[in-house]
């Protein structure tokens, strides 16, 4: 027998300041005895607690029935003798079972309730998902995919490879990877479910296989540790409060040689001729506006940072400018339109920016749009890309 | 419960044979067969990383039943088949004839509508779920079909179709 098998692959824990019982991993014991340091740290945090408890299975994979009942039947016997406790157990909703199971609960018991924790999720998330913004996401990627095809292969992209996209919107930039380098295969990871039931219809209708399209949370991921030769994760890092969670988790899914591919803007150097400060203005205030809601869209530059404190090694970093000279400059205007929409027309509102403010800050997207479609007039949008290994 | 399409229907996918006394050798076969079958027959379904972790609890559980038999001789079968948006999987294991009795009557109850509430008492009752309430859990949470296959005496041939694809991912 493996001496590894041995290990426990769960943990559980209780933060006295949360008043909050943790379990996570795999759970699979053949009898209670061997749950029973747990079912004890159970009991002793409920003795220690006042008004809730909260019950943290996020990180929960698998729990078998002995488990389940055990953990079960402490919770439903203190609910009996200590009618001044609630239960809240936090589910997520990543781990298809637990949120069901856990869920019966509450019909036995109405002090025990069930919460699914990632309801709510980043910051910015409702302003992406609900804005209309599918559409351009895809021409966002048609632009940048000219450059990154030729700025892949320095960072690790090479056919055969096995790899994940994780936060991979409409995933289109799998479907332009599929393509382009055939990898043996992609998984790529969302936590929207409209985007990936329309990454799916796409993959469907062109009769795309081998895209391993799935639900998840990249801060928290179902995926194995150490299996993809590149992950990669675009425009995202920098929608995130804390950036760093989710360059640990792409870490440990990567395998020891593999690479961590992430792209990020620096928005305050959008930039455009004529009118350039006008332009300038808008996208400095685009950054701070990003950082009332605690998003980093100057994250970019800082990319190197991001992965040496992560762990990596070997980093490459490099940069291109998007341009309205690249294809269509329709397609830069329509970008731009798309932003205005969003950052204006609904994040400057919700942080409640008054009308004369609104109106400047849409000035210089009109004029970035002016200066893309000029005939004479340049228009550009700057991305860094930085790659770094994992050390063997 | 009668299951309408036949056998013939369903693709084999993989199938994992062993010798029950070295199944019973260790628990941890349990999770290490459900682990690899859940991960080789997930990747081309529509969300192949929730299949996986949904189709391995299902077919864990459905070892550890295995693993209570009292018939220590004999091989344990496992075997993954698929149909359309439906999965199957076929456990035979050795085990007792009133053992085969039991799982009958366990099997047979598995119906009607009563069966969350059967399964809830359960949790709120007994100390460690029994075999019936383990398959029942199937059925309820994970919408499993159970039915028994006549086999020759001293084994038992659970049969249980999945249909994890139209498993609801939002909770109801
Ligand atoms: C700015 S978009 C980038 C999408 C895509 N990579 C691209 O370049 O078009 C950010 C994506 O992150 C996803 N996302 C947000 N929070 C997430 C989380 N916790 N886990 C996984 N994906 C998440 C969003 O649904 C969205 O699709």
């Amino acid at each position: 027998m493996n001496p590894y098998d041995l290990i426990p692959r769960f943990r559980a824990q209780y933060d006295t300041n949360n008043q909050e019982f943790s379990i996570s991993g795999v759970v699979r014991p053949q009898s209670i005895d061997e749950l029973a340091p747990s079912l004890t740290l159970l009991k002793e945090s409920i003795a220690r607690v006042r008004g809730i408890l909260y019950v943290n299975i996020r990180r929960l994979t698998q729990m078998n029935n002995t488990a389940f009942h055990a953990f079960s039947r402490v919770i439903i016997d203190a609910c009996r003798t200590r009618p001044d406790l609630k239960f809240v157990v936090i589910t997520s909703s990543v781990v298809g079972w637990t949120t069901r199971k856990f869920g019966r609960l509450h019909g036995l018991e109405p002090n025990i309730t069930v919460e699914e924790y990632d309801s709510q999720f980043y910051p910015g998330q409702s302003f992406l998902e609900e804005g209309g913004f599918i559409p351009i996401l895809r021409t966002q990627t048609k632009m940048t995919w000219r450059h990154e095809r030729k700025i892949l292969p320095r960072h690790g992209m090479q056919p055969g490879i096995v790899m994940a996209d994780i936060c991979c919107g409409i995933g289109d930039f799998a479907v332009l990877v599929q393509k382009e380098f055939q990898p043996a295969r992609i998984v790529a990871l969302d936590h929207s479910r409209s985007s990936l039931d329309y990454a799916r219809s796409v993959a469907a209708d062109f009769d795309i296989r081998g895209i391993e399209y799935t639900y998840g949370d990249a801060s928290e991921m179902l995926l194995e540790e150490d299996q993809f030769d590149l992950v990669t994760c675009r425009h995202s890092l920098q929608i995130f409060n804390r950036p760093e969670l989710i360059l640990k988790e792409l870490f440990r899914i990567c395998r020891p040689g593999g690479r961590v591919y992430i792209t990020n803007e620096k928005n305050s150097h959008c930039l455009g001729e004529p009118r350039a400060d006008s332009i300038q203005w808008t996208y400095n205030e685009v950054a701070k506006l990003f950082k009332h809601f605690e998003m980093d869209v100057e994250l970019g530059p800082k990319s190197r940072r991001y992965l040496i404190e992560a762990g990596f090694e070997d980093i490459r970093v490099e940069s291109f400018m998007v341009t309205n000279g690249d294809g269509d400059p329709q397609d830069f205007a329509d970008v731009i339109t798309a932003w205005e929409n969003v950052y204006a027309g609904d994040m400057a509102v919700r942080r409640g920016d008054d009308p004369e403010m609104i109106e400047r800050f849409r000035q210089g997207f009109q004029d970035h749009i002016f200066a893309a479609l000029h005939p004479k007039g340049y228009a550009g949008w700057p991305i860094w890309v930085a790659s770094g290994r994992k050390p063997s | 419960m009668i299951v309408a399409s036949r056998d013939t229907d369903f693709g084999p996918m993989i199938q994992v044979d062993m010798e029950i006394k070295s199944f019973l050798s260790m628990w941890l076969y349990c999770d290490q067969i459900s682990s690899y079958l859940a991960r080789m027959v997930s990747h081309n379904r529509s969300d192949s990383v929730r299949h996986s972790n949904l189709f391995s609890s299902v077919a864990n559980e459905l070892l550890e039943v295995a693993f209570r038999t009292r018939h220590p001789d004999g091989e344990l079968a496992c075997r993954v088949s698929r149909q359309g948006r439906v999965d199957r999987i076929e456990l035979t294991f050795p085990c007792t004839p009133e053992e085969r009795q039991f799982y009958r009557e366990a099997l047979s109850q598995i119906v009607g509508s009563a069966t969350g509430d059967r399964y809830m008492n359960s949790v709120s009752g007994d100390l460690s779920p029994s075999r019936e309430v383990v398959l029942l859990e199937l059925a309820v949470d994970y919408k499993a079909k159970l039915r028994l296959e006549e086999t020759e005496a001293d084994t038992i041939k659970l049969v249980v179709d999945l249909p994890l694809e139209d498993l609801p991912s939002e909770p109801v």
